[in-house]
């Protein structure tokens, strides 16, 4: 008899859709429902979730079965400076103005890889500043403030 | 004559406009004037307040542009606006929904009649009741009985929670004291095909939407919402001729700047506004929207804290009878 | 005949020389602007506008059907070099387009895409030209019951989208429809899965999930690697088609151009599920399926060309009845009510030389397009010589740029940087992102549209398949179903057998 092994993709994805399904079904419930004639707001998504809970279940399922590729490296670094980016954007763009912000979001975002040398990144924030305040404050004359009141202007 | 006049009025007015922006040329406004739509690009009001914001600009001397802050029945662009800061720069031009949506959104993030000041009325758009071309009634009165008699089937197309054609819908049920089934789309484009279609029986939107459809006998219309009928719909009666006295409404737009903006911010952009409007350019813009720019005499502040003040208080039991919310 | 003469007025009118000059800017700076990452068709639309106003009525709108047109290419570019879709329809795209790019036929994707585009473009302005007034009269046939069942083939062929498990698949698509959802709900205005945020109350932006699950996954998936894999891409090997590649993509091309043809000129939606059916048609009638998801001709041909297809046939409702196919042609009555022409169905009529102009610019716009292109493919390759360290901060610094020009929602860009991560987990669990994506375009639609039947039909489900179209559909989807599924069963039924031999 073969030992049991689990594909850890799929007992992992299995699990992430029933919980994000469980996440829809609660939600839905707290919407009105209604009746197959006359839907409310929650009949739609509640049925949804439930198929994507059913659908979880199987996956679930079939991790038990068979056995495949492992899930391999994980990109922490990565997630660790591209995911703030454009939330560092979204936060400054307004306070800051566009210029500053999209600089440091530039910087932020080149720190994911090892390759970057610090010089390297400095200077393509810089370019990159450039280039797009020039295309799109000055030439499509976007309604971004280029230094924004955070800064004293 | 009374055209002769106007010109008179306006020619004058825009001297003054001028004069005065001499005088006031050191210290406002400096540099670009941003004015936030609370509507995507494209759409009425995004229309509306391009037009303006050029005329203004012009006198000015300086830049209006537009921003698009679209999103939750405009009530996001209002609050941006409303927590901008308040140095004449960020203004905003929202339409009849500033009022509206004091009702309908329970939870505001700005007190709608504290959180600005008033720069002016920009224009009113009217409305029209129009339906499928195949409805059987001829007039107002035959579309209210027919209405009556077929509660239960009648279907009242409308753009979505908080829409001109909403609003209006609402109204017309309430003053018709009938009920009808309502039938909400995702914006004004899917409920007018399927009005063309025919697979809805009425829709009240405004004229920007319905008067090319009309004119192009796609649809019928039943009657407009203005006090007047309008030149480019002759043979349209108004609501009142067909029996509705009360039934006026008009999807009306304003332009608002943070509270605490400094008077002379507030009067120069009123004085831009009302050299805008006397443009005939716009006018003739508007015109072709179905509209006419707002009389120089409501381009004012008072004019339009007057009108949100006594819009909100005119809404609120409509749309709390409705029971409709948006949040 | 009628239609020749007034072709001759379209031509005649958009081959002044300004004309031609507005329609060749247009589409320059239309994909110039639409190959940055994150910038799709609508963003790129509502910045050009504004550059628009200053022209004459006829001149304004032939440059931004131009630039419609160049924003739609430049973000196919983007879908196939750097696998950043910034349309549902690129999405598609991106599939097979990314793959050959990897295996060093950006060069040959692209061009396929140009070509392709432009025979689809070339054969559905005709089909505007001539059959715009009859053809609309059709798409008014359409009500919620018929969308409905028309969502359900789309939802149904979205199957095929998949290379991997079904299962799989068929969760992604619930819950892209399920996100679909977040947002106002349009018949009660509760907000639905909005964690109490208002400026999620419109929905999730397109742009947000599209380049959050496919560009932000794929650039951590580069980098998680870094070390020991120097070579992302393989050599460049030829920047046009082979004589092979040509054969390959002349069938899936000419499908294309007839199911986004025929799916452009319904009003409520149609041109959203151009490309994803054409995929699914491809993938079914090719001999090797398995191709497909690994870098298939036919599975960038088909959607490309039908995609172009029904974004000329789009045109269709906005031109006849005054009304939006979508935010696209939204923008585009917008621009036409500055100029001051309200479209409506008297357009054709009343402003001939306008009417037929727009149209017959939309050929030259698209030749022009190829003309362009073509000799710009070798530039677009040479950037995936730039080393990947370098190109990723670029474009999370465009598509930062790109999702908040469009609504100045700061929350736009908080869930640009959460479906990043959502995507990654999920590619790193094997789901594949073009289902989800699918879903999430459909959701709305399939939700309106079969709540707004019952409410139309008085509370009968039998609406459905009383309504002759509506049934037609729902026995395609059914057709579809079994032609999806029986092919799979016989196979693993072989491969059992194949095991215990």
């Amino acid at each position: 008899m073969k030992s049991t092994t689990f594909d850890r993709a799929n007992l992992l994805c299995g699990l992430l859709f029933i919980a994000l399904g469980a996440f829809f079904a609660l939600q839905s419930l707290t919407l009105e429902l209604g009746t197959a004639f006359r839907m409310g707001p929650g009949y739609f998504p509640l049925i949804l979730a439930c198929a994507l809970i059913l659908l979880g279940g199987v996956i679930l399922l079939q991790s038990i079965r068979i056995e495949g590729e492992p899930i391999g490296h994980i990109a922490w670094r990565g997630m660790f400076f591209i995911l703030p980016a454009p939330i560092f954007f979204g936060l400054t763009v307004r306070g800051l103005g566009f210029v500053p912000a999209l600089f440091l979001t530039a910087l932020i975002a080149s720190f994911a890889s090892g390759k970057m040398k610090p010089l390297t990144a400095l200077v393509l924030a810089f370019c990159l500043t450039i280039f797009s305040v020039l295309v799109f404050s000055y030439g499509l004359g976007l309604p971004f403030r280029r230094f924004g009141p955070w800064l004293g202007f | 004559m009374k055209t002769l006049n106007a010109i008179i009025g306006a020619t004058a007015l825009a001297a003054a406009t001028l004069f005065s922006a001499v005088a006031g040329a050191q210290t406002y406004p400096d540099r670009t004037v941003t004015m936030v739509v609370p509507f995507s690009a494209g759409g009425p009001t995004d229309t509306v307040a391009r037009l303006v914001a050029e005329a203004m600009s012009k006198d000015l001397g300086q830049q209006v542009i537009i921003e698009n802050v679209g999103g939750a029945g405009g009530t996001l662009g209002a609050a941006r606006v409303a927590n901008a800061e308040a140095d004449g720069y960020t203004v905003l031009l929202h339409h009849i929904g500033m009022a509206t949506s004091d009702t309908l959104y329970r939870k505001l993030p700005y007190e709608t009649l504290n959180a600005f000041e008033y720069v002016g009325l920009v224009t009113e758009v009217p409305m029209t009741i129009v339906a499928r071309k195949d409805l059987e009634p001829t007039d107002l009165k035959g579309l209210i009985e027919y209405a009556k008699a077929n509660k239960d089937t009648v279907t009242v197309a409308n753009a979505g929670i908080g829409a001109a054609s909403h609003l209006c819908g609402m109204l017309f049920m309430s003053a018709i004291e009938t009920p009808l089934v309502t039938v909400p789309y995702k914006g004004t484009g899917p409920a007018m095909t399927d009005l063309l279609g025919g697979q809805v029986d009425i829709m009240c939107d405004q004229t920007t939407n319905t008067t090319k459809q009309i004119q192009g006998g796609t649809i019928k219309a039943y009657a407009v919402t203005s006090p007047e009928r309008l030149d480019v719909l002759k043979d349209v009666p108004t609501a009142a001729e067909g029996g509705l006295s009360d039934f006026q409404v008009g999807i009306w737009h304003g332009i608002y700047a943070p509270k605490g903006t400094p008077e002379e911010a507030v009067n120069r952009l009123s004085e831009a506004l009302k050299v805008a409007l006397a443009d005939p350019n716009v006018a003739a813009r508007f015109a072709e929207l179905g509209t006419e720019p707002s009389p120089q005499s409501d381009a004012t502040p008072e004019a339009l804290k007057a009108k949100l003040e006594g819009e909100i208080a005119r809404w609120k039991p409509v749309i709390e009878a409705a029971g409709e919310y948006a949040d | 005949m009628d239609f020749l003469s007034n072709l001759a007025l379209g031509f005649s009118t958009a081959s002044s020389i300004e004309n031609l000059f507005f329609c060749l800017i247009g589409v320059l700076l239309g994909t110039l602007i639409g190959v940055l990452p994150g910038i799709g068709a609508t963003a790129t639309i509502a910045m050009l506008l504004p550059i628009t106003f200053q022209l004459e009525p006829v001149s304004s709108l032939i440059m931004l059907a131009g630039i419609y047109y160049g924003a739609q290419y430049g973000g196919s570019t983007t879908a196939i070099l750097i696998n950043m879709p910034g349309e549902s329809s690129s999405a598609v795209t991106a599939i097979d387009g990314y793959q050959m790019a990897r295996k060093g036929r950006a060069g040959a994707a692209l061009s396929i895409a140009a070509l392709g585009s432009f025979f689809a473009g070339s054969v559905s302005t005709f089909l505007v030209a001539i059959f715009a007034p009859p053809l609309t009269a059709i798409a008014l046939q359409f009500g919620s019951a018929e969308y409905f069942s028309l969502m359900i083939v789309g939802l149904v062929s979205s199957i095929a989208l998949a290379h991997g498990s079904v299962i799989k698949a068929l969760a992604m698509v619930a819950l892209g429809l399920l996100l679909g959802l977040v947002g106002t709900d349009i018949y009660t205005g509760t907000p639905r899965f909005t964690l109490g945020i208002r400026e999620y109350s419109d929905g999730l932006n397109f742009v947000a999930v599209a380049v959050g699950v496919f560009g932000i996954a794929e650039i951590l998936r580069n980098l998680e690697n870094e070390k020991t894999r120097s070579l992302l891409m393989a050599k460049v090997s030829g920047l046009l088609p082979t004589r092979d590649d040509f054969r390959k993509m002349v069938a899936p091309v000419l499908r294309g151009t007839v199911i986004g043809s025929a799916l452009g000129i319904l009003p409520g939606g149609g041109a959203i599920l151009a490309s994803f059916a054409s995929y699914t048609v491809e993938k079914r009638v090719s001999d090797k399926p398995e191709e497909f998801g690994q870098g298939a001709i036919a599975g960038v041909a088909g959607p490309e060309s039908a995609n172009n297809a029904g974004a000329q046939t789009s045109f269709i409702p906005l031109l006849t009845l005054g009304i939006p196919a979508n935010p696209v042609m939204a923008l585009m009555i917008g621009a036409m009510i500055i100029q001051g022409i309200v479209p409506g169905p008297n357009v054709a009529t009343e402003q001939p030389a306008l009417f037929w102009g727009i149209i017959a610019s939309m050929w030259i716009g698209n030749l022009m397009l190829v003309v362009l292109n073509l000799p710009l493919i070798g530039l677009w390759v040479k950037l995936l010589t730039i080393p990947y360290y370098v190109l990723f901060p670029i474009i999370m610094a465009f598509c930062s740029i790109g999702v908040y020009s469009v609504n100045s929602n700061v929350y736009d860009l908080f869930a640009v940087a959460f479906f990043g991560l959502i995507g990654y987990v999920l590619v790193k669990l094997r789901c594949e992102p073009a289902p989800l994506l699918l879903g999430f375009v459909l959701g709305p639609l399939l939700e309106e549209n079969l709540r707004r039947a019952m409410i139309l039909s008085r509370g009968d489900p039998t609406t459905f398949f009383t309504r002759p179209i509506s049934a037609t559909l729902l026995l395609i989807a059914l057709a579809v179903l079994v032609i999806v599924f029986l092919p799979s069963v016989r196979k693993k039924r072989d491969e059992v057998f194949q095991e215990e031999d």
